[in-house]
């Protein structure tokens, strides 16, 4: 089972501007957690903060049960297209210590090439990352989170450059990795996707706007965009 | 008659191979060429190449310094290491304290470090020979000596030592900085090793390349090699094999044919060379067009 993930008075200032305001959070073990609300509203400051890669105030606790491995999928994947990297290489230089140029070791072209398989990028190992198309990389991207086996999944957005075949490869496999019993903290902008998809929602502009199961929390005004305007049915 | 001036020609050859410089020379340059070829890999991959060239101009600073405190002018290690390290320090701290970009930040301090050694070079020029001068800026193995050898080698085991295990850090801190840091990866360090990797081998290269031209030992191999492989393994083996081709090239060509040039110069126009054949037969040739797509 994944970890539980408690977030309490999280506060976070960039400057002068107050990026997040005494936010809590809270995503229990195998749930499906989604963290939503309007651009610029500090969702992915949140995750930031929780991965320990922004200056914050606040506490923040995992309660791990297995493994302490978190699987992250960011946003994109800058890449020069022209830089002789393959797919292979790629998952080499995250999974490994021995340089990716020696090629990808052998005790992980097993866990590797299940990865890849999952996401449907079976047979594109020897393609230069360059020629990936954007949904292909975002495919590659969950693909890495994915070796070593992760007990904790992150996703910060990373469905932008999907096409409707690359989104369905992506909802069955956190269906599946609901089902193995993993924690699945998701940045996400499509409404449609959390409510038919997570367990719970946190929403954030800057401060908490309400969370708490997502078929009580996630208003009809919410789902078309409006995160402040309608707070019936919040479960706060 | 012929045959005698080809023969005599040939053994004249052999004797200036022969000479104890020349040898030195080639062990430099058997430890330089796969060395620099490797690490233009991960200097194209970082997209920084501006970079060296700044520490290469810092180097005249050094060797400027090395003189008026009294080093040998011709191996003033300590004030270039020094003041190369510390350039190169400052440069990657402001870089990580302001929001400047790096290629802004990169020439703001290549000018100053080549303004600065050039007035320094030219205040201290009647204290040594001018000739000195050249050499610093262009290379010459008629000067490499034996202490040169044993820095750069103690430099390349340094950095096969630090390189090798940190090679997937680095360069994953600089694909997506993020995601280095959630696989453990201190990206803020690895940088900082990174410049460190650069400015190091920078000033050990200096005598046998040249100040200005180590920074294009570093890019143009490595541009060759992208331009023909499509693999990571085949990008650093053809850049260490582009490298080391024009190391040796560039050191015996002109001493077999007598050519008045600075090995340093010699060397990059061999690389050069690589890179026009390569750039060719990647517009040419249909199977190294993959990229392009």
């Amino acid at each position: 089972m994944g970890p539980k993930i408690s977030v309490k008075n999280l506060n976070l200032t960039l400057g002068t501007t107050r990026v997040l305001d005494s936010v809590d959070l809270e995503a229990k073990p195998g749930e499906v957690h989604c963290i939503i609300g309007p651009n610029g509203g500090g969702k992915t400051s949140t995750l930031r903060c929780i991965l320990g890669q922004m200056p914050h105030t606040g506490d923040i606790e995992f309660e791990w049960e297995v493994n302490e491995t978190i699987g992250y999928i960011p946003q994109v994947l800058e890449f020069d297209r022209f830089l002789p990297v393959t797919v292979n290489n790629f998952m080499a230089m995250t999974v490994q210590t021995t340089p990716a140029f020696f090629g990808l070791r052998g005790i992980f072209k097993d866990e590797v090439h299940n990865a890849l398989k999952r996401l449907g990028l079976e047979g594109k190992e020897k393609r230069m990352m360059g020629s990936l198309s954007g949904g292909e990389k975002q495919r590659l991207l969950f693909a890495q989170a994915l070796v070593p086996e992760p007990s904790l999944i992150i996703l910060d957005e990373p469905m932008t450059a999907l096409d409707e075949a690359g989104m369905t490869v992506f909802e069955e496999l956190i269906i599946e990795l609901k089902n193995e019993g993993k924690t699945i903290l998701w940045v996400n902008h499509d409404m449609e996707q959390v409510g038919r998809l997570s367990d719970t929602i946190t929403v954030v502009d800057s401060q908490v706007i309400a969370h708490g199961p997502t078929e009580t929390t996630l208003t009809e005004s919410m789902r078309h965009g409006n995160f402040r305007g309608d707070l019936k049915g919040v479960a706060a | 008659m012929g045959m005698e001036a080809l023969q005599m020609e040939l053994q004249m050859m052999g004797y200036r191979l022969n000479y104890a410089f020349v040898i030195n020379a080639i062990i430099c340059a058997l430890i330089i060429g796969p060395l620099l070829g490797a690490l233009g890999t991960m200097v194209v991959a970082k997209r920084m190449a501006f970079f060296s060239q700044a520490v290469g101009n810092a180097a005249l600073t050094g060797v400027g310094i090395g003189v008026l405190i009294g080093e040998s002018y011709t191996s003033p290690y300590v004030s270039m290491f020094s003041f190369c390290i510390l350039f190169a320090l400052l440069l990657n701290f402001t870089r990580n304290h302001t929001k400047m970009s790096s290629d802004t930040l990169i020439g703001v301090f290549l000018s100053i470090s080549l303004a600065l050694g050039a007035s320094l070079l030219l205040f201290i020029s009647a204290k040594v020979n001018t000739h000195i001068l050249q050499t610093i800026l262009f290379g010459s193995i008629l000067t490499v000596s034996k202490t040169d050898i044993a820095v750069l080698s103690v430099v390349a085991i340094i950095l096969l030592a630090v390189g090798i295990p940190l090679f997937n850090k680095m360069l994953l801190a600089s694909l997506n900085p993020a995601l280095a840091h959630v696989r453990g990866v201190r990206v803020q360090l690895m940088e900082y090793i990174f410049v460190l990797m650069i400015t190091i081998i920078t000033v050990a290269c200096v005598k046998i390349i040249g100040a200005v031209l180590v920074e294009a030992l570093l890019l143009i191999p490595a541009a060759a090699a992208r331009n023909l492989n499509k693999s990571l393994g085949g990008f650093v083996l053809w850049s260490m094999i582009f490298s080391l081709s024009s190391c040796l090239l560039g050191i015996t060509i002109p001493m077999l044919f007598d050519i008045p040039v600075p090995s340093g110069g010699a060397i990059i126009l061999v690389a050069a060379t690589f890179f026009l054949i390569t750039s060719l037969m990647r517009g040419l040739l249909p199977q190294f067009k993959e990229a392009k797509i």
